[in-house]
């Protein structure tokens, strides 16, 4: 079965390897408040604007180390997510959206947990890292039922 | 469903890996067809079928939850 939308198996790999490093960084970010200078904005005009500093062309000073970072982890993931398998075939099509579906009910839950007990800011930072967790939950999920479903086939006889 | 793949595959004396090789499928994938715990693609069937020559009905059987 052809499955679409799906990236080339070796991306799988270079997926991780731009996720794991910049997810660790990431926390180093929001911890630490590490930043690269050279991402730093300052804004040199003539007139200060002094409403909506939110938005990006209205902006006065900011280092953009968490955003670029961010897209980074966010990219890694999906790759990691959805590449092809090694023998990609339509049962592992089926353990794929098996395991979408478990990562969106998971999440909402915890979403859910989430509302009921942390408040404020707390719940914010927990929004944040809601970015990428139905992500990282499948991608965890999936080849764990793949681990395991390889693992039994070699403990049974041909 | 239930299937005799087991003893269509002892008919024709070959282990689940040289199957899966014949279908393009995972070892897996017929492994778990076997135990019924994956129902295969109406394209994979008629392909068994057309490796084992019989027609798909005598491969695979509803059962009475079906």
């Amino acid at each position: 079965m052809q499955t679409r939308f799906l990236f080339p198996h070796r991306f799988k790999a270079i997926g991780l390897i731009m996720a794991i490093p910049s997810f660790i960084f990431m926390a180093f970010n929001l911890f630490a408040d590490y930043n690269f200078p050279f991402l730093q904005y300052e804004h040199h005009g003539t007139g200060k604007i002094d409403f909506d500093r939110k938005f990006l062309f209205n902006l006065q000073s900011h280092n953009f180390t968490a955003e670029i970072v961010g897209i980074i982890v966010i990219i890694g993931l999906l790759l990691a997510a959805f590449s092809k398998e090694k023998h990609e075939d339509e049962r592992i099509a089926t353990l794929r959206m098996e395991s979408i579906l478990w990562a969106v009910y998971v999440n909402t839950l915890f979403l859910i947990f989430s509302i009921i007990f942390f408040y404020a800011d707390v719940f914010l930072s927990i929004l944040t890292y809601n970015i990428c967790t139905t992500l990282i939950l499948f991608i965890i999920r999936f080849n764990l039922v793949l681990y395991m479903d390889k693992r039994k086939l070699n403990t049974e006889p041909q | 469903m239930k299937n005799t793949i087991r003893v269509e595959r002892a008919i024709l004396n070959i282990t689940q890996a040289e199957l899966a090789e014949k279908l393009d499928v995972s070892r897996q994938t017929i492994h778990a067809i076997e135990n019924n715990i994956y129902i295969p693609s109406t394209i994979l069937a008629l392909k068994m079928a057309k490796l084992f020559k019989k027609p798909v009905e005598e491969i695979f059987m509803l059962e009475r939850k079906d």
